[in-house]
């Protein structure tokens, strides 16, 4: 991912570290990186978010504005998928399989998804205009490479943060070759990770 | 016209489109069960023992064979139907538990509305959640959700309104539920002249009933008629934080005029009652509910009134892990009685553990054992028998499933 022409081909580093509450390591989470100024946004992606088992894998599917989405259903039972978030509207009526077109995302935000049938399903779409995105590993590292200089507002964002969001956000220079971190501590634990689907809520009445 | 244009573009989209579901969901299952018990006479054939089986049914028995359809009409509408013949019911083959047409749109801005039409359960149980209304915990429900599937059903118009707070970012989702039914106005009939059992036994729709034939000390009773042309009502809240805890409450009145009969002799149950009940999911697969029910149901007879307050609650503690369930219920349950020799007062408990493997989406295997203690005033003035009971029963079931979804 590259910044626009105009932007000195210096390369550096930027990595985030970000630890829980317990400092312990805060693995998925959605890491974006804006540059100080005006900045070409990554190129648009066709990604697959698919549906098995009653749940959304990935769990958090992170794009550039303009990227498309497609949702399969893998599941033997149908689905009823939508989105009542601002940021982009849709349902894709009752189906299994692929019958339906990807859906086209072209403006910046979170995307809560839903299906109709089962409520138990949740997942989400994070648009973005950022130069450079990612999610955190099993380490709760993230790092960019071949970064050109200039000043970088990095954001941290996941479902189950209750950290304000102001909070979660550094900023860091890039003045060469050299590693610049942004390190995120949360202060609040996260809310309670969603149950996974068991044989139980498979058989749901 | 702008309606019939939208059919026509939906029935060209699903016609060439295969994927999209407007198909029919559908399954059939059969579960048979391997009996032991000592129990006492039990309503099904007419006594006052308070096990689905009694000492004279036990060996191999059928536990349920079910039938039931979903289809979509169209995006949000659907007609769902569920069928079972249980063992108990030998004059009904198959019978009808459930019938309903379901209104369920997208959510707007986080609110959505869901309606009801037809025959349904309120929405009282909270172990009744698995298919078919049955439980994913035991093969027996408790006292309390017992008595609903013999009593209690609405036929008429369901309105549900949520607010999806998680959707939105909250911690918190938030329901709230009214209906107005009639047809159950015999409700409270086997609470007020049989007592609690504890079955998974459910009654059909239209004609179904609890009883014995004939002579029995415990005789037949309908369950699903209207007689004095008064409608019902229920109304109910739910809460739930995240997917960890699940509050219920609901207040239910078939308002029934207790001094009506019908041609045949029906008599109208005027029956109400309050009910709640809380679930907590922890992680690990841990899963704990404990629900409350207390009532009222009156009727008059030879012009003497008679009333019976009941209540049942029960305490379910359930561990799942792979394809492992095993859970652990204890249940109070009791019946007063203002009646002379105070006819049907009870007063009982009960244990329950069970074992389910989830072998695979078709195959099903469970073992249950269930211990109830009770003191019934019926045993003495209808059966001239000692008032307390101690009763057991142990069922292995076996089941098989086979579904559009299986």
């Amino acid at each position: 991912m590259l910044l626009g022409s105009a932007v000195p081909v210096v390369a550096g580093t930027i990595s985030v570290q970000a630890n829980l509450a317990n400092h312990e390591p805060f693995a998925g989470a959605v890491v974006t990186v804006r540059a100080d100024g005006a900045h070409a946004p990554s190129a648009p992606i066709s990604a697959i978010l698919d549906q098995i088992n009653l749940t959304f894998v990935p769990d958090i599917v992170v794009i550039p504005v303009g990227s498309t989405v497609e949702f399969p259903n893998s599941d033997s039972v149908s689905h009823q998928i939508y989105s009542f978030s601002p940021t982009k509207r849709f349902q894709l009526p009752l189906y299994h399989g692929k019958p339906y077109p990807p859906v086209h995302f072209d403006q910046a935000g979170v995307v809560t998804l839903g299906c109709n049938i089962h409520d138990r399903m949740v997942g989400y779409i994070v648009v973005t205009d950022a130069a450079y995105f990612g999610r955190t590993d099993g380490h709760g590292t993230w790092s960019v490479t071949n970064v050109p200089r200039g000043t970088y507002h990095v954001s941290l964002w996941h479902p189950l943060l209750r950290d304000p969001a102001a909070s979660l956000e550094r900023d860091v220079s890039i003045t060469g070759d050299e590693s610049a971190t942004a390190t995120v501590q949360l202060a609040q634990s996260l809310r309670p990770a969603p149950l996974p689907a068991t044989a139980r809520s498979r058989d749901a009445y | 016209m702008s309606a019939l244009r939208t059919w026509v573009a939906a029935a060209v989209l699903c016609a060439v489109a295969p994927g999209i579901a407007w198909s029919t969901d559908w399954e059939l299952s059969a579960d048979m069960r391997l009996v032991d018990s000592d129990g006492q006479r039990s309503l099904f054939d007419g006594g006052f023992g308070a096990l689905q089986y009694d000492r004279e049914h036990d060996g191999v028995q059928v536990g349920r064979l079910r039938a039931a359809i979903s289809q979509p009409l169209g995006d949000v509408w659907a007609v769902k139907v569920d069928a079972s013949y249980f063992g108990q019911d030998e004059q009904h083959p198959l019978g009808v538990t459930e019938a309903y047409l379901e209104y369920r749109p997208y959510p707007i801005d986080g609110w959505r509305t869901r309606v009801r039409i037809g025959a349904y359960y309120p929405p009282v149980s909270l172990e009744d959640t698995a298919s078919g209304w049955s439980s994913p915990y035991t093969l027996s429900n408790s006292a309390l959700n017992s008595w609903l599937g013999e009593e209690v059903r609405a036929i008429g118009v369901e309105g549900q309104l949520e607010w999806l707070g998680t959707r939105l970012g909250h911690d918190f989702d938030l329901g709230m539920t009214g209906a107005i039914f009639g047809w159950n106005e015999p409700a409270g009939t086997v609470v007020g002249t049989g007592g609690f059992s504890l079955n998974d036994f459910q009654t059909s729709i239209p004609q179904g009933y609890v009883g014995g034939r004939g002579a029995a000390a415990f005789p037949e009773q309908p369950i699903f008629h209207e007689i004095d042309g008064h409608e019902g009502f229920y109304v109910g809240t739910d809460a739930r934080y995240l997917d960890r805890v699940t509050l219920l409450a609901l207040h239910y009145d078939n308002r029934a005029n207790p001094t009506a009969v019908d041609l045949a002799g029906n008599e109208a149950w005027d029956t109400h009652f309050n009910s709640a009940g809380v679930q907590v999911d922890v992680g690990g697969g841990w899963t704990a509910i404990v629900q409350w029910l207390a009532g009222t149901t009156a009727v008059v007879y030879s012009g003497d009134a008679y009333s019976y307050p009941f209540h049942a609650r029960f305490a379910l503690i359930s561990r799942e892990w792979g394809r492992n369930t095993v859970s652990a219920r204890y249940d109070v349950f009791g019946i007063e009685s203002n009646a002379e020799y105070d006819l049907s007062a009870e007063e009982g408990h009960a244990w329950t553990v069970a074992y389910i493997f989830n072998q695979s989406l078709r195959w099903r295997f469970a073992l249950e054992w269930l211990h109830v203690t009770s003191d019934s005033a019926a045993r003495v003035v209808v059966l001239d028998e000692p008032a307390y009971a101690r009763e057991n029963q142990t069922q292995l079931s076996v089941r098989y499933t086979i579904g559009s979804g299986r």
